[in-house]
């Protein structure tokens, strides 16, 4: 048997580069006219040629320092954006959280939003039905869950999000952040719940700042600095040199 | 092929979806639902009375002949109105997580599509209380709205994807769509114009989907077989190469939207 596990994240030589617009010209008019002059636009280059596999069943957290492209590269292993050089594999189910929101509508009420949001991941609605009790329960939401998201505070929020995706049962998750803004209760319940889909054969993807619980959470991290991958190993190790770097 | 299996692998967001246009067109009461009959009506009373005045020329049934026109019309535009800025109005999802973009886009057709379908009661009810009655011709009616979805569908791929980098396009667009309807034989007949140019009339698409609607509501005729065959050709043109624009630009819409 060959050692090597089958991947379930790739990303091949991969360049994300973002337009910077300061005086962005959207109507037709300002698009002649700017035709030639196009110094208004300028080119930021996030990620610089990465590589990089994440193998099936790992548990990985990137880290780096603010604007270092973590959420950049997130989007791009979601498919929210597309690199402008390389390519980027995933194989299997897909589910990402990223940030606040994760495309609730506000007028939906959270019970609403739960058959909305994991149709959005592709499920359809017998499968939801059958998950819709787990993922309230797991909210802790109780009554609120009959109340549109636009009066949720934002640990609200993120409950509902947390509780669709993890839920949703896709083989690779990636989460951005969301968890900072869940009381204390309940990011241990999420930590404990990624603890154990860890253990099964989950590909999970974090980016967090709260590197104690990455220590105790993830295999593998991934320091990425100034567009390009700094280091990739173990998950003390890395932070143990980027914590070095950062006094 | 791509587009249908994305289609089938979220199709309960794809129904999610048209509930939601269909609900927020109504907006859940009955009134909405009213309005949404009231307003196609009340047009056509309004050029009925008028239009026979200002052009001599009569019309057999003309009351009928404008309803018949007036609806498709009404279908059209209105899947093109809401379909243009479909992809801008879902902004918030788009940059948040990923599906299959176009899923806005046919949401609004199919919509659009149910929609229509309704409001053909208005037509049927005008047939038989205007006593032309009805005919086996209306089997014909499901393909004829079939070939304008499709066709409707393409327009708003390019269009709403060309709406986000380009934002004055639906003022460009809303401006071609109401000279488009003075192009159209809905408040006239083709006949008007001298046959040495009517063609061009007919170069037209909606002139040939109307044409056909009326052959079957009012007519009881099959509809022409020669227009038929140019629809079915210029919607399946304007689907692929509306897909294809779609497929182009859909990967910047998170960034640009
Ligand atoms: N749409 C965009 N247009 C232009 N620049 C962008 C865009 N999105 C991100 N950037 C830039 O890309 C860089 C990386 O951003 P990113 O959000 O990936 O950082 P991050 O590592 O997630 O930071 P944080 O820890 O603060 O979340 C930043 O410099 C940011 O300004
Ligand atoms: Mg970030």
């Amino acid at each position: 048997m060959s050692t090597k596990k089958e991947y379930a994240i790739k990303v091949d030589h991969v360049t994300k580069k973002f337009k910077i617009y300061y005086d962005k010209a959207n109507t037709l008019k300002e698009q002649l006219v700017f035709w030639k002059s196009k110094s208004k636009v300028e080119e930021r280059t996030v990620l610089d040629n990465i590589n990089l596999e994440i193998k099936k069943g790992e548990t990985v957290a990137l880290v780096g320092t603010n604007g270092s492209g973590k959420s950049t590269l997130l989007k791009l292993m979601t498919k929210i954006i597309y690199p402008t050089k390389g390519k980027i594999i995933t194989v299997g189910k897909l589910t990402s959280l990223l940030e606040l929101g994760a495309g609730f509508h506000d007028d939906f009420t959270g019970r609403e939003n739960i058959y909305f949001n994991a149709s959005i991941f592709g499920l359809t609605k017998s499968e939801i039905d059958d998950k819709v009790d787990d993922i309230i329960a797991f909210s802790e939401l109780g009554e609120f869950i009959d109340n549109p998201v636009r009066t949720y505070s934002s640990g609200m929020y993120m409950r509902l999000a947390f509780s669709v995706a993890i839920n949703v049962n896709a083989e690779i998750l990636l989460i951005d952040e969301i968890l900072a803004v869940g009381d204390q209760h309940f990011q241990d319940k999420c930590f404990e719940k990624l603890e154990k889909l860890k253990h099964s054969d989950k590909t999970i993807v974090i980016v967090s700042h709260s590197l104690d619980s990455i220590r105790k959470l993830c295999d593998r991290a991934i320091w990425i600095k100034d567009g390009h991958i700094k280091m990739d190993g173990e998950a003390n190790l890395v932070i143990d040199k980027y914590l070095e770097e950062c006094k | 092929m791509q587009l249908a299996k994305n289609l089938y692998n979220y199709r309960e967001l794809l129904k999610s979806n048209v509930k939601k246009e269909i609900r927020g067109k109504y907006k859940g009461s009955f009134l909405g639902v009213l309005w949404s009959f009231v307003n196609p009506l009340l047009q056509v009373a309004v050029y009925a009375i008028v239009f026979p005045y200002i052009m001599r020329v009569q019309t057999d049934n003309y009351l009928i002949y404008l309803i018949i026109g007036i609806i498709p019309w009404t279908f059209f535009t209105t899947v093109i109105n809401q379909g243009m800025i479909t992809v801008r109005m879902n902004a918030g999802i788009i940059k948040k997580v990923y599906f299959p973009r176009e899923i806005l886009p046919i949401s609004v057709a199919l919509s659009g599509l149910v929609n229509f379908l309704i409001s053909c009661i208005i037509i049927l009810l005008f047939c038989i209380f205007g006593g032309v009655g009805l005919s086996w011709h209306l089997i014909f009616l499901p393909i004829i709205a079939i070939i304008q979805f499709i066709l409707t569908l393409g327009i708003v791929f390019a269009l709403s994807a060309i709406n986000i980098y380009i934002k004055d396009t639906e003022y460009l667009i809303a401006f071609v769509i109401n000279m488009l309807f003075y192009a159209t034989p809905i408040l006239y007949e083709a006949t008007l114009f001298p046959e040495k140019i009517r063609w061009i009339l007919y170069l037209n698409p909606m002139t040939q989907l109307i044409d056909a609607y009326r052959n079957i509501f009012l007519y009881h005729q099959v509809p022409d077989l020669n227009g038929f065959i140019y629809l079915v050709l210029v919607a399946v043109i304007l689907f692929f190469l509306g897909l294809f624009i779609f497929r182009k630009l859909e990967k910047g819409f998170a960034e640009e939207v």
